[in-house]
C-alpha cells in the first residue's frame, strides 16, 4: 500500500486528564473519502482537534503523506496542504466573504483564480464577496466553508459535520462538490458525520466511533451497510 | 475656542497613548501594564536626543525604534512562555512596568528633566493663538490612526491580525502563525507607547514614573472601547473632553480623575462601552 494521506495510529487524547479517545487507529488513503460516523459526544470533533494539534496526544501518532506530524502546532499542520473545517465558529462572521476566502490561502497570488474555481461549484459566492460572512444564510455559510477549504487546493481535507442543519438540496450540492474534488483533483477527504445518508453518498470507506473507540469499520458498497451503521449509531 | 482646541489636542494625545495598548489587547486579550513603562522609555529616548544635541525631530523615529526593540525582546523572553497563562502574563507586564521604572531610576536618577520641543511658539488660528506643538500632535494622532487602519485593512498582515483578534484558534487551523502575529503586535504596541512618550515630553517633563497616570487613563479608555480603533477615537474625544472641561472649570486634580471615574460609570451603565453592538 502506498503511504496513507492520513495515518492515525493508536491515539489517545482528551481534555486535561480525562481521556476521550482510546487507541483510535484508522487511515485515509490517497484520493478517497473516509467517513467517520458517530453520535454527539462520541469523540468525533476531539479526534479532529487532536489530529490538528489543538489537543495534545497522550499516546499514539499522526502521519500525513508519510511524514510524522505528531506534536506539531496547528498552523504547521495546516501548512502541510491540509484544510481543516471545524464544526463550530468556523467562519470569521465579521469579515467579508472575500476576506474569509483569502484566509484560506497562504498568500493572495492565486486569489482571483481561486475565486473563479470555487464559483464553478458555488456560483452565489463570487457575487457576495463584499458581504459579511455572518449575514449569509446557513447553507451559504457552509458553502463558504467548503469554498475556503478548496481555495488552497489542499491534498487532504478534514471536515467536521458539514451537513448539520442543512436542507437536502444543499447537502446534495456539497456532496457533489466533494465527490468532484476526490475524482478530479485526487483530494483525500476525511468527513466526520452523523448524517448516514450523506456519508454513504460520498464515502469509499467508513468507521463508527463510539465512546472514544472504533466499533465498526468497512467498505461502503455492501447491501447492508446502511442498516449496520444505523444499528451501531442507535444503540 | 481655546477650550475646543484643548479638547481636540487632549483627545489626540490620549489616542496616541492608548492606540498601542488597544491593539495589544485585541490580539493578546491581555492589558499590557508595561505600556506605561514603554511610554517612559520613549520619554527618555527624547531626553537622550536632547542631551546629544540632535534635532528634536529625531526623537520620533528613535523612540519608536527603541520601544519596538524593547517590545521584541520582552515578548520573546517574558510574554511568550506565559501565553497559556493569561493572568500570569498580565501580572508579568505589571512587574515589567515597575522594573523599567526602577532601571531608569538607577540609570539616570530620579530627578525631573525637560526635553526640547521640535516646534515652539504659537500659531494664529481662528482669531486666537494656540500652541503649535499641541496642534501638531493632532496631526500626528491622525497619521497614527490612518497608519494603523491601512495596516489592518490594507495588508495581508492586517487581515491575518484581524483574524487572530476575532478567533485565534480558527486562524491557527488555517495555517496562521498566531505566535508571530502576537510578537509583531506586542512590539508594535511597545513602539507606539514609546513614540507617544516622546511626543508627550515636550508638554510636560520626564521622570521615571511619567508613564503611570497615562497608563491608567489609557487602560480605562481601552476598557470602554472594546477592540475598535473607531470607538477609541470616540472615547478619547468624549472622556478627554470631559477631562478638559473639569480641569478648566473645576480643578486640575479632579480633572485627572475624570477619565477613570467616567469610564467606570460608562461601563456600569453600558458594559460594551463605546463599541457597537
Amino acid at each position: 500500500m502506498s503511504e496513507a494521506a492520513l495515518d492515525v495510529r493508536a491515539i489517545r487524547s482528551g481534555y486535561g486528564e480525562a481521556p476521550v479517545l482510546r487507541d483510535v487507529s484508522f487511515d485515509v488513503r490517497p484520493g478517497e473519502i473516509f467517513a467517520l460516523l458517530g453520535k454527539n459526544g462520541m469523540g468525533k470533533s476531539t479526534l479532529l482537534k487532536s489530529v490538528m494539534g489543538f489537543l495534545p496526544l497522550h499516546a499514539g501518532s499522526v502521519g500525513v503523506f508519510g511524514a510524522d506530524i505528531t506534536g506539531l502546532p496547528p498552523h504547521k499542520v495546516a501548512r502541510r496542504e491540509i484544510a481543516y473545517t471545524p464544526q463550530e465558529q468556523a467562519l470569521f462572521q465579521d469579515l467579508t466573504v472575500e476576506d474569509n476566502l483569502r484566509l484560506g490561502m497562504r498568500d493572495d497570488t492565486f486569489f482571483d483564480a481561486g475565486v473563479k474555481r470555487i464559483g464553478q461549484f458555488f456560483p452565489v459566492l463570487p457575487t457576495r464577496l463584499k458581504q459579511r460572512a455572518g449575514t449569509l444564510s446557513g447553507g451559504e455559510q457552509k458553502m463558504l466553508l467548503v469554498a475556503r477549504a478548496l481555495m488552497s487546493r489542499p491534498k487532504l481535507m478534514l471536515i467536521d459535520e458539514i451537513s448539520e442543519g442543512l436542507q437536502p438540496s444543499v447537502i446534495d450540492r456539497l456532496a457533489g462538490v466533494l465527490r468532484a474534488e476526490r475524482d478530479e483533483s485526487k483530494v483525500s477527504i476525511l468527513i466526520i458525520e452523523q448524517n448516514v445518508k450523506f456519508a454513504l453518498s460520498v464515502a469509499n470507506r467508513y468507521a463508527v466511533l463510539k465512546l472514544g473507540e472504533i466499533v465498526d469499520r468497512g467498505d461502503i458498497g455492501g447491501a447492508d451497510v446502511e442498516r449496520r451503521i444505523t444499528d451501531q449509531l442507535s444503540v | 475656542m481655546a477650550t475646543l482646541l484643548d479638547i481636540l489636542t487632549t483627545a489626540a494625545i490620549l489616542y496616541s497613548v492608548a492606540a498601542g495598548l488597544l491593539i495589544v489587547f485585541g490580539v493578546m486579550k491581555i492589558i499590557n501594564f508595561a505600556h506605561g513603562g514603554f511610554l517612559t522609555v520613549g520619554g527618555y529616548s527624547a531626553l537622550l536626543i536632547t542631551k546629544l544635541g540632535l534635532n528634536p525631530w529625531w526623537s520620533v523615529p528613535c523612540a519608536f525604534a527603541i520601544g519596538f526593540v524593547c517590545g521584541m525582546l520582552i515578548e520573546r523572553l517574558v510574554m511568550k512562555p506565559l501565553y497559556s497563562r493569561p493572568l500570569d502574563a498580565i501580572l508579568a507586564t505589571w512587574g515589567l512596568g515597575i522594573i523599567i521604572g526602577q532601571l531608569i531610576t538607577l540609570g539616570v536618577g530620579r530627578e525631573v528633566q525637560f526635553v526640547q520641543s521640535p516646534v515652539s511658539g504659537t500659531i494664529d488660528l481662528l482669531g486666537g493663538t494656540y500652541s503649535g506643538y499641541r496642534l501638531l500632535l493632532v496631526l500626528v494622532a491622525v497619521v497614527i490612526a490612518i497608519g494603523i487602519a491601512l495596516l489592518l485593512n490594507g495588508t495581508r498582515l492586517g487581515l491575518v491580525t484581524r483574524a487572530v483578534i476575532m478567533n485565534e484558534n480558527l486562524a491557527r487551523g488555517l495555517g496562521i502563525n498566531s505566535g508571530l502575529v502576537r510578537f509583531i503586535t506586542f512590539s508594535l504596541g511597545a513602539g507606539l507607547a514609546s513614540l507617544a512618550g516622546a511626543l508627550i515630553t515636550p508638554l510636560s517633563s520626564v521622570d521615571p514614573n511619567m508613564g503611570v497616570p497615562w497608563l491608567i487613563n489609557a487602560f480605562m479608555l481601552v476598557m470602554v472601547s472594546g477592540v475598535s480603533l473607531v470607538s477609541l477615537a470616540v472615547a478619547c474625544l468624549v472622556l478627554g473632553g470631559a477631562q478638559v472641561l473639569v480641569s478648566s472649570w473645576g480643578n486640575p486634580i479632579l480633572g485627572g480623575l475624570t477619565i477613570v471615574v467616567l469610564a467606570a460609570v460608562v461601563l456600569r451603565l453600558r458594559p460594551q462601552g463605546f463599541s457597537r453592538g
